[in-house]
């Protein structure tokens, strides 16, 4: 055999393994360190007064899946830069619907719904008083809650003897459970869930029914909120603030959660 | 029977007429005295009178060429007075112009000769040559005059109006009802200077107009002037298809009814209308056209209030609100309700006189109309405020008109509406809306090169990008959630699987336990009946007390079959003089057992049993 020969070609190969582990490595590292330098360079725009540039490198983000609520905040900056309150208000929204303690966005948000005089939808009374918590931490108390009981009542059943205590708790738990539920529902089903849209277009007029001559029912400043019902082909039928309901044009409204 | 009677009566009254008739007569008249060459004229022969008579069959008269044409028959009872009379037609066609004079005809009538008068037929060269020229009702015939089917009429209420004044306008179409109109273009007001609203059909009526019926539609709209001046409205045209009697390829004079007095010129006298089955008619589109209404516009007055935007009429303002209790920023929608006469187009949504601390919203409209051309009807406004501050009442509404009858302006005001605005200050401003905790360490102020900042400017860009999120969905919605719960699906699964095992070992435990009371009881039993051989007796003995070691033993289980003496000593914890004892005990036993006799009696006395019994019974 012929160590001499071997021996280099030993070498060669744990070469090769090295540049190739370097190359994944790198390749790793820019497909990270991508978007950040996207979102610098739209930051830098932003900065240096382009925003319609700051705008485009933005939603190139948003466009990659790169959703995180300062995107969607600094995205809103730029609109509201431009003057597209509309647009700002959505992405503050989007902002806060990813992270709801976001204090800028809520901040940003009072300040463009000032400017755009948009309106609101007012939460019903269920709402107001289920809002001190999220969809997911009511979703993720519900399913601990619920767990608990079962084990509460798994050990009831097999306990010799069945204590009061665990009974309370387990019913108590179960009741948490649902509690939740209802909360989850309630708030994914009302005015800030997931039919919340924002109106983008201008002089924007709700109507009674899907033709542009048909009666207005309500006037819709940029940036108002409204809560879509149905759709049917370009027109979204939406309940709208001051309790009414009206056709909009699709193309006029973009619901906040993608 | 009562038939017979019948025919019978009206016999007897012929009968008795007859006999008082009145004796025969004859009459002879021209339709027209007076034509030109070329043209007919009838001459008619009226026997009054009963029975048959005979006509001239002939008439020679130079220049004139005459031929009888028929004859008709009428019959008539007056206050049981019958008469009856026969009509001879003839058609004369004057070959020249000149003056006949047609002779006294003999006639022979109920055995009678009767005459009738010399007539005179004066006949032209032309019309003009005519003396007394009067239109020839013959040469009328033979074109239906359209204009005498069919009228327009414009009605305008007004003279004078105001620039942009609504003006409602009527518009009447008549039709002979024998025409059978029908539409081809809808009547249209022509003119230039003012804005028509859509024709309204209002209605159809059957009227009677210089005593001929017309079938009248009547339209409605109203007009509105774009600039000051004098204006010529209309004329209305319109077109329509009409039925007229079809012209005839060579003229031909239609005669005039004899009997036709008056002199009507009634195109209807022609006999198409008479007998439309006589000859077809033909449907002919006509045009028809109103005679055109003069309009003075006249300039609205300077010094208009600020909150007119162009209403005039008449008009009144109702004022509501809801809610009425609200917070500071909610909205409060305010309906406003604006009705009357005039133009509502141009009928805008009432100001707000002080919009000091309210937010004012684009109101929204809904017209309803109270007549076909909407001069009239109701106007709803809804505006939405919010209020910024605490108020206690909603700010007065304005809304400003002209009144053309008055001729000046108008404002009407709101009345003041109650209403509660609770909370706190306006819309929060920056440092408001400043978080409450410092800003996130990444967040940075904003830069130099930002764009100035304003009292109410946005707050400055986070630069860092932070943490990406999958999804804006739900935590419920997205797949890792349900298979998370499959742990503690385990878990609980698991535990009950352990439960349920230890429940079964236990179980057996149990059992075993109770076998060995059980056992420990029995041989208790036996020890005292006192029957048993010595042998059996200590094996017996020493059999209870590794049941009870076993069964004292616990949680250790201890094989009964294995326990000795010092086991079962150590179990119940024997003082020395007891443990002697159950040594002695497992002894015996044991010699019993494995000797096959033994040394002392062969049975065992009292003093032991109970020696022994003791010592088991003491076993605890």
């Amino acid at each position: 055999m012929n160590f001499l020969a071997v021996i280099p070609s030993a070498a060669k190969r744990s070469r090769t393994l090295a540049i190739f582990f370097c190359l994944i490595f790198g390749m790793a590292l820019s497909v990270f360190a991508q978007p950040d330098a996207e979102f610098a360079k739209a930051n830098q725009a932003f900065a240096q007064g382009h925003f319609k540039e700051a705008i485009a490198n933005y939603e190139t983000l948003i466009r990659d899946g790169q959703w995180s609520a300062n995107v969607f905040y600094d995205l809103g900056n730029a609109y509201f830069r431009t003057g597209d309150f509309g647009r700002a208000i959505l992405n503050y929204e989007r902002a806060l619907a990813l992270e709801r303690h976001h204090p800028e966005a809520t901040a940003n948000l009072q300040i463009a719904r000032d400017e755009a005089h948009a309106l609101e939808l007012p939460p019903n009374w269920p709402e107001r008083y289920l809002q001190f918590a999220t969809i997911n931490q009511y979703s993720i108390a519900a399913v601990v809650a619920f767990w608990l009981a079962i084990f509460g009542m798994a050990t009831l059943i097999f306990a010799r003897r069945r204590s009061a205590t665990m009974i309370v708790i387990s019913i108590g738990c179960l009741l948490v459970s649902g509690v939740a539920i209802c909360s989850v529902y309630t708030l994914d089903r009302g005015s800030k869930g997931r039919a919340l849209a924002i109106i983008t277009g201008k002089d924007v007029q709700a109507r009674l029914a899907t033709a542009d001559t048909a009666n207005a029912v309500l006037a819709l400043p940029s940036g108002s909120e409204i809560k879509v019902l149905s759709t049917r082909g370009d027109w979204i039928y939406a309940a709208l603030p001051n309790n009414l309901r009206g056709w909009i044009p699709a193309k006029n409204a973009e619901q906040v959660r993608l | 029977m009562g038939r017979a009677f019948l025919i019978g009566i009206t016999a007897g009254i012929l009968t008795v007429g007859f006999a008082f008739a009145d004796p025969p007569s004859v009459t002879a008249v021209l339709s027209n005295s007076e034509i030109v060459v070329g043209e007919t004229v009838e001459l008619q022969i009226k026997v009054t009178g009963p029975g048959d008579a005979n006509p001239p069959e002939e008439i020679s008269i130079d220049g004139l060429e005459i031929h009888a044409t028929g004859q008709s028959r009428q019959f008539e009872i007056h206050n049981f007075s019958t008469s009856s009379s026969v009509t001879y037609n003839y058609t004369i066609l004057p070959l020249k112009a000149g003056r006949f004079t047609i002779p006294p005809q003999t006639v022979r009538a109920g055995g009678s000769l009767l005459r009738t008068p010399a007539l005179t037929l004066n006949v032209a060269d032309s019309p003009g040559h005519l003396s007394n020229a009067q239109p020839s009702r013959g040469t009328q015939s033979q074109s239906v005059h359209a204009s005498d089917l069919v009228f327009a009429e414009l009605i305008v209420p007004k003279k004078t109006a105001y620039v942009g004044e609504i003006v409602p306008v009527q518009i009447r179409m008549g039709f002979d009802p024998r025409v059978r109109p029908r539409l081809v273009e809808a009547p249209e007001i022509t003119g230039q200077g003012f804005t028509a609203q859509k024709l309204q059909e209002s209605g159809q009526t059957s009227d009677t107009i210089n005593g001929r019926p017309y079938d009248v539609v009547t339209y409605k709209t109203a007009i509105a002037a774009a600039h000051a001046g004098k204006f010529e409205l209309g004329p209305v045209k319109a077109k329509a298809q009409v039925l007229v009697p079809r012209a005839r390829s060579a003229p031909r004079p239609r005669s005039r009814s004899p009997f036709d007095l008056f002199d009507l010129d009634d195109p209807f006298s022609d006999p198409f209308f008479s007998n439309p089955f006589a000859q077809m008619g033909e449907r002919r589109e006509v045009e028809i056209k109103s005679e055109p209404v003069a309009l003075e516009v006249k300039s609205l007055p300077p010094n208009a209030p600020p909150s007119f935007s162009g209403a005039i009429g008449n008009f009144t303002m109702l004022t509501d609100a809801k809610p009425k209790d609200v917070q500071v920023g909610d909205p409060i929608t305010v309906t406003t309700e604006i009705s009357g006469r005039g133009n509502f187009d141009r009928v805008n949504a009432p100001a707000v006189e002080d919009e000091r601390g309210w937010h004012k919203y684009p109101p929204s409209s809904k017209f309803k109309q109270d007549d076909e051309v909407g001069i009239s009807g109701t106007k709803t406004f809804e505006t939405v405020l919010s209020p910024n501050e605490k108020k206690q009442t909603l700010p007065l509404l304005a809304f400003s008109y002209f009144d053309p009858i008055k001729e000046h302006y108008v404002t009407l005001r709101s009345e003041p509406v109650a209403i509660n605005v609770q909370g706190g200050a306006a819309a929060p401003n920056v440092a408001a809306a400043q978080p409450a905790s410092p800003a996130p360490a990444t967040a940075t102020r904003p830069a130099p090169t930002q764009t100035t900042v304003k009292p109410q400017d946005i707050l400055y860009q986070l630069p860092d990008r932070g943490r990406t999120m999958e999804s804006f969905a739900p935590i419920y919605t997205r797949r890792f959630f349900w298979v998370a719960q499959l742990i503690p699906l385990l878990v609980v699964l698991g535990f009950a699987a352990w439960k349920i095992r230890q429940a079964k070992i236990d179980n057996r435990e149990t059992r075993r336990l109770a076998a060995l009371h059980h056992e420990a009881a029995d041989l208790m039993h036996k020890l005292r009946r006192n029957d048993a051989s010595p042998r059996e007796y200590y094996a017996e003995a020493s059999r209870v007390v590794r049941v009870k070691t076993a069964l004292a033993s616990g949680s250790r289980g201890i094989d009964p079959n294995i326990v000795d003496a010092e086991t079962a000593a150590d179990t119940f914890k024997l003082n020395s003089d007891e443990r002697d004892r159950l040594r002695r005990l497992f002894e015996q036993s044991d010699e019993w057992q494995y000797s096959g006799a033994h040394n002392g009696p062969g049975r065992i006395s009292p003093e032991n049993r109970h020696e022994v019994l003791e010592l088991i019974e003491n076993l605890e």
